[in-house]
């Protein structure tokens, strides 16, 4: 069972703030994702690898160099920038 | 009572790629902010990181220069934290399947500082403070570093400095990384705990993160250590935390509190797939290996006949120890070409920045050829470092600066005539030398060396003048 404290836990780790009265919704939210994702581990499967089901290995990438990005499409997205910096202000 | 240290470090090291772990942007350094970037490294949602088969090929061969197990099937994880440096917020690693297990570095007196594992992983963006905000350039993001984790063997400072400095000859001999710790391709976290001297229990610790520089280093530790004593003697427990070394104040401080220590909720990640490290990889990695330092160090003091000191001088940087190679190639005076190198071409190097680059206008041929004449016999060994000098100086090889006069000697006739000059000059020098003071005649056979600016054969001229000062 996922408690208050786990919710303020995993909020706090996430940088997120909750405010008292939504704890319990939060709650009983994520006890309910957590059921949802159970029904997966009550499946019956042969299979025991579940971190590679595709049998996959070894997908490399040469090491050879290609141009990056412009620096103006890369700041593109940026709230704000500076210099060509990225800029993260200050919270007041 | 008597404290000792116990101490474990974690290094990373830039792997020397020329492109980042999951993307084939330039790892190169120095460049403008976010000019070495693209949707991968700044971690734009929808885009797939496809690992760098380099960066897995450099962590091996580190893994095997360090006498580790190579996992035959290991994997990447996520590390989760929020922070600005990570635009993804998480950080690829690896973290229950590391690529190396189980190595150990040797220090010279043969103790043996054990390694936990190497495992691959991605660097961070770079952050500047400034006025209350933040700026950040993702250049560094995502360029491929190892982390090498010792177990906690190290006793004094003294071997902490060597365990950093015996890694950093180690990958930079295979290639791996220049690691210089001044442009950050090497930085350590420093795990400092004391005990009393003979018990075997381990204490507290704490973390030093980021130390950048020896010096830094080795003063962090001291201080740490001292402060962990201090609290222990007047009673108090040390409070196991990650702390900042303060450069100005030479303190360490702590970082942040017990209540939020770090929960990382690793997870494997799924967009990577398994690495598995087969048998003829290993094997073809370990055929490109270059003899490693330990090797090469004993070697040069067996083959050549060089002092363990300049031996270790020779040996740090591998371009050094290969230009020696090159210079001492069949000569029989090998001790000189390390003696060329140690002294006058040392002399101009005067920085670690300059001999890491070791850009000499004499060629290792050009000084292979001195030395050559030297062996035979054709120039004395004290006309071998003031042509070195010339050498040095304009980048010609020695033929330019020795004529045929000089190549060919002083013959027996001559040499005689010059010693005979040389006694009538120094009579004060021939006559202390009749009354027993057999030292004179050292003055008299430096004016007959000068006198022939180093060509005759000292051996052949003192044998003349003790004849001539003799009767």
């Amino acid at each position: 069972m996922v408690t208050h404290e786990d919710v303020l836990k995993i909020a706090n780790l996430a940088k997120l703030s909750v405010a008292p009265e939504e704890l319990d919704g939060l709650t009983k939210d994520m006890n309910e994702i957590i059921a949802f994702a159970d029904t997966v581990s009550a499946a019956s499967a042969d299979v025991s690898d579940f971190d590679n089901i595709n049998g996959l290995s070894n997908v490399f990438r040469e090491d050879v160099p290609v141009p990056s990005y412009r620096r103006e499409d890369i700041l593109k997205n940026a709230e704000s920038s500076e210099d060509g910096y990225f800029l993260v202000r200050r919270r007041r | 009572m008597n404290y000792e240290l116990v101490c474990g470090l974690e290094t990373h090291v830039e792997l020397a790629t020329k492109t980042k772990i999951f993307c084939s942007c330039t790892t190169e350094f120095g460049a403008e902010p976010n000019t070495h970037c693209c949707p991968v490294c700044i971690g734009l949602p929808g885009t797939l990181p496809k690992l760098n088969k380099a960066v897995v090929e450099y962590a091996v061969t580190a893994g095997l220069a360090t006498h580790c197990e190579i996992n035959p099937d290991a994997k990447m994880d996520r590390k989760n934290y929020v922070y600005p440096d990570l635009p993804k917020a998480y950080q690829i690693s690896e973290y229950d399947q590391p690529l190396c297990r189980n190595g150990y570095v040797e220090l010279a007196s043969g103790k043996k500082i054990r390694l936990t594992r190497i495992h691959i992983e991605e660097d961070a963006g770079k952050l500047v403070h400034e006025r209350g905000n933040t700026l950040i350039d993702y250049n560094r993001g995502g360029v491929p570093l190892i982390e090498i984790v010792s177990e906690p063997d190290i006793r004094s400072i003294g071997e902490a400095a060597e365990y950093v400095e015996q890694l950093q000859a180690i990958m930079r001999y295979i290639g791996v990384s220049d690691c210089k710790m001044q442009e950050g391709s090497l930085r350590c976290d420093v795990n400092v705990s004391v005990r009393p001297q003979g018990s075997d229990r381990l204490g507290t610790r704490t973390e030093i993160k980021n130390m950048n520089s020896f010096s830094h280093m080795t003063k962090a530790i001291q201080y740490e250590m001292d402060r962990q004593i201090d609290l222990l003697e007047s009673g108090e427990d040390v409070v196991q935390e990650t702390r900042r070394y303060n450069e100005e104040t030479g303190c360490t401080e702590g970082m942040r509190g017990k209540e939020d220590a770090n929960d990382y909720r690793y997870f494997r990640d799924p967009d990577l797939v398994a690495i598995r490290v087969t048998d003829d990889m290993v094997a073809a990695l370990k055929a490109k290996m270059p003899e490693g330092p330990q090797k090469r160090l004993a070697r040069f003091q067996t083959e050549y006949g060089l002092p363990e000191a300049d031996a270790r001088l020779l040996i740090d940087r591998r371009r050094i120890a290969d230009y020696f190679e090159a210079a001492a190639k069949g000569t029989k005076n090998p001790r000189t070409v390390a003696n060329c190198i140690l002294g006058p071409i040392f002399s101009r190097l005067d920085s670690d920045a300059a001999k890491d680059e070791f850009r000499v206008s004499v060629s290792p041929e050009n000084l292979n050829a001195l030395v050559g004449l030297l062996d035979a016999g054709k120039i004395r060994k004290n006309l071998v470092k003031s042509t070195l000098e010339k050498m040095l100086d304009t980048g010609k090889p020695a033929a330019a600066f020795l004529s045929e006069k000089d190549l060919a000697g002083v013959n027996p006739d001559d040499l005689r005539k010059i010693c005979e000059q040389a006694a009538a000059d120094n009579p004060n020098a021939v006559k202390d030398y009749r009354g027993g003071k057999e030292k004179a005649l050292k003055a008299v056979l430096g004016a007959v060396m000068k006198m022939t600016r180093g060509r005759a054969n000292p051996q052949e001229a003192e044998k003349i003048l003790t004849q001539i000062m003799k009767a």
